[in-house]
């Protein structure tokens, strides 16, 4: 008798459980697996992020790893089917190609507003699309494009540690000094690693303090979101690619061997490169906790040049085929609240977005708080150009044909400014 | 009665229809209508987002011939063609001559060498990522083993096409070598009996009588590797993905990079019918030639 009214009580409750779950709303976020960015891993640990804003809103947020490699296509694909997430954690330079189809949901103008207000110049310069407009809230720990160097290299070439290059010259002579090769002359470790493989986008964000500080427009107006043309084969332009590849065939201070910069510094196969401070920060202390390393803004081409520091980020947006845009706007808000900036910011030792987050320990005394705000003070930011894609293309093929002595600095440049701007004017 | 049975069997043929017409559905729909489609998409600007299309005429097609990415794109893929058709192909004739002949452990060889065909390519691309790395890959390691001078395989723009030739030709070769062990094991032994009585060697009984006789298999696997060839894209996507420098890009890639990384239906859809011409134009010229060499026995 006793098991009939469990069994019974089981049956009634079942329909209530349903009743419950679809009661429930469901978002789903789309976010880039592996370590391709430091700012994913609340989603890679095993806690929950979103287990207050679920608890407080009924809701439940699906959180989806998208293989970083083919997550900008599979966004598209998505899309084109009419199955896209309602938010995605995407990369700053594929937002145009996403604006452009109308396929993400303009941050309400009043949060906006208060967003710009709060946040620090850094994350400003990320997020403004024009007149403040903003398609998206960046992440913390903003990709800042630094010169990362291991100080018990320069040590013992001769250098003192914690002094980085500060123009193209001291830059490839320190690539030479910290260079070396075995008794066959072989090199078995670069003064300086640089990305010359992999999809263009990525090749152009590691070149980016080379070109952009050597003058390149990728396009003249910085918020057209059509129109503007392309500045791409310059004279110090091309002095700066020819360095870079001298580096490699005349110095042999650098490799092509070494297609991966950042893993390469961690290795203690490279004593210099330039790309996000996030990862190095994130990713030093596990994978290489007794590398003793600096970082400074990249070498300008010479005295009387500022360098230039790609600043660049993750946003959370919102998709236009959300069947609950309202709410994973709310999501998203309150992902980027204040107190998670700091709670996340400290947690992974990275760097808030809040100007107030900056003030409060341990950002406010951190010793590479100074240096860090130093190097943003250098910061440009991708123009907002919805050709960024071709335009990206079109340099990210130029510069690999240069290094691997496919086309001369300057047949590669012609080349690549005339595809940048027929990318532009395709969209006129 | 009998009336019906005699119009059946005059129609029979609609009957042959009948049974036919399920797979004939199913091919229409997954490969003749995609395939009408893209030859029409490749006369318009699509956006698949925002659902729009207009028609830019033969302006896709004009682009294509002005394209330096697409120019050497088709020129990659002709000469991997050319590579795999030629190598692989004659590496599994010798690999399945050596198989029919009777061979100690034969069984073994033979699955070993048929493995890699039915392995992932995708996943045998990632290993071979490894095995390519110019300072930890197995490769230079057996090079300087040696005393051999290393390579860079894949990060360099002069042998990254060779690295995904002899990665593609590890991939396929097991495949040509059963193929043409079949078609070398029906030709009937008096052949071979009537060579040695004649004085013929070995070499001379391969070149005079299993090459001509085999000749049907052999054009098969040779139109078969060339379509194959011709719409590479895995090893290449995992590989280099195109690069470096363009060395590795091949036609698919571009469709592929247009269609999904630049969002351009339309162009990518003229890419593909290209790609479609070519090769519908090789397997003409190479089954006209084949015909020459058809053999009874």
């Amino acid at each position: 008798m006793k098991k009939a009214l469990i069994v019974l009580a089981l049956f009634l409750l079942v329909p209530v459980l349903f009743v419950t779950a679809a009661d429930k709303k469901k978002l789903t976020l789309w976010y880039p697996a592996g370590d391709i960015t430091a700012t994913s891993m609340p989603f890679r640990e095993g806690t929950d992020p979103w287990a207050q804003f679920e608890a407080d809103n009924n809701v439940q947020v699906d959180v989806v790893a998208i293989d970083y490699d083919t997550m900008q296509q599979k966004l598209f694909t998505a899309l084109a089917g009419g199955k896209a997430p309602d938010i995605g954690m995407i990369d700053f330079s594929w937002m145009g190609g996403f604006i452009k189809d109308g396929a993400l949901v303009a941050i309400p103008a009043a949060d906006a507003k208060t967003w710009m207000s709060s946040v620090s110049p850094d994350t400003v310069a990320v997020s403004d699309w024009g007149g403040g407009k903003m398609y998206g809230y960046s992440t913390w720990g903003v990709d800042a494009y630094a010169l990362t160097w291991n100080k018990d290299m320069f040590k013992a070439a001769g250098l003192d540690p914690n002094v980085a290059p500060k123009y193209w010259a001291d830059f490839r002579a320190t690539s030479k000094k910290t260079a070396v090769t075995d008794s066959t002359g072989k090199l078995t470790r670069v003064g300086y690693a640089m990305r010359h493989t992999g999809q263009p986008h990525g090749i152009v964000d590691k070149w980016h303090w080379l070109l952009v500080g050597a003058g390149m427009q990728l396009n003249s107006d910085q918020f057209a979101l059509k129109g503007g043309v392309a500045k791409i084969n310059l004279p110090d332009v091309r002095d700066g690619l020819q360095m870079a590849h001298d580096m490699v065939w005349v110095d042999k201070s650098s490799s092509l061997d070494f297609p991966d910069p950042r893993q390469a510094l961690l290795s203690k196969i490279a004593s210099m490169q330039i790309s996000e401070l996030v990862s190095i920060t994130v990713r030093q202390p596990t994978e290489a906790p007794d590398l003793v390393w600096g970082f400074s803004a990249p070498p300008s081409p010479r005295a009387g040049m500022d360098p230039k520091v790609q600043v660049a980020a993750w946003n959370y947006s919102v998709f236009t085929q959300s069947k609950e845009q309202a709410l994973a706007l709310k999501a998203v808000a309150w992902f980027n609240n204040k107190d998670n900036d700091y709670n996340q910011a400290k947690k992974y030792n990275s760097t808030p977005r809040y100007k107030e987050n900056w003030a409060r320990e341990p950002f406010a005394s951190a010793p590479s708080t100074k240096s860090f705000l130093d190097l943003v003070k250098y910061g440009t930011t991708y123009p907002r150009s919805l050709a960024l894609n071709g335009i990206l293309d079109a340099v990210g093929a130029a510069v690999p044909k240069i290094l691997h002595n496919e086309a001369t600095v300057a047949d590669a440049l012609s080349l690549a400014e005339q595809q940048a701007n027929d990318a532009i004017k395709a969209l006129q | 009665m009998h009336g019906i049975l005699g119009t059946i069997r005059k129609n029979r043929w609609h009957y042959a229809y009948l049974f036919i017409l399920p797979i004939l559905v199913v091919f229409g729909l997954f490969r003749i209508y995609p395939s009408i489609q893209t030859l029409v998409y490749s006369f318009f600007d699509i956006n698949l987002v925002a659902k729009t299309m207009h028609g830019v005429g033969l302006k896709n097609f004009l682009l294509l011939v002005h394209d330096p990415t697409f120019l050497k794109a088709i020129k990659n893929t002709l000469t991997f063609a050319l590579y795999i058709v030629v190598l692989s192909t004659a590496l599994g004739l010798i690999l399945a001559s050596l198989f029919t002949s009777k061979l100690r452990g034969g069984a073994i060889f033979k699955a070993v060498y048929f493995a890699p065909f039915i392995t992932s390519t995708v996943a045998a691309a990632v290993v071979w990522t490894f095995l390519y790395n110019p300072r930890f890959g197995l490769f230079n390691s057996v090079l300087e083993i040696f005393g051999l001078p290393t390579r860079s395989w894949i990060s360099s723009s002069k042998e990254a096409l060779g690295s995904i030739i002899i990665f593609s030709i590890w991939k396929t070769v097991g495949y040509n070598m059963v193929i043409l062990i079949a078609g070398l094991q029906n030709i009937p032994d008096s052949f071979y009996e009537a060579g040695i009585i004649d004085g013929a060697g070995a070499l001379r009984r391969f070149f005079s009588i299993s090459v001509p006789l085999v000749a049907p298999t052999l054009i098969f696997v040779v139109m078969y590797n060339t379509i194959l060839a011709l719409k590479v894209f895995d090893q290449v996507f995992v590989l280099t993905a195109g690069g470096p420098a363009e060395a590795t890009t091949v036609v698919v890639l571009q469709i592929y990079k247009q269609a999904f990384e630049n969002y351009r239906f339309g162009y990518a859809a003229s890419m593909a019918f290209v790609l479609f011409v070519i090769i519908i134009a090789i397997t003409i010229i190479q089954y006209r030639l084949s015909r020459r060499w058809e053999v009874s026995y």
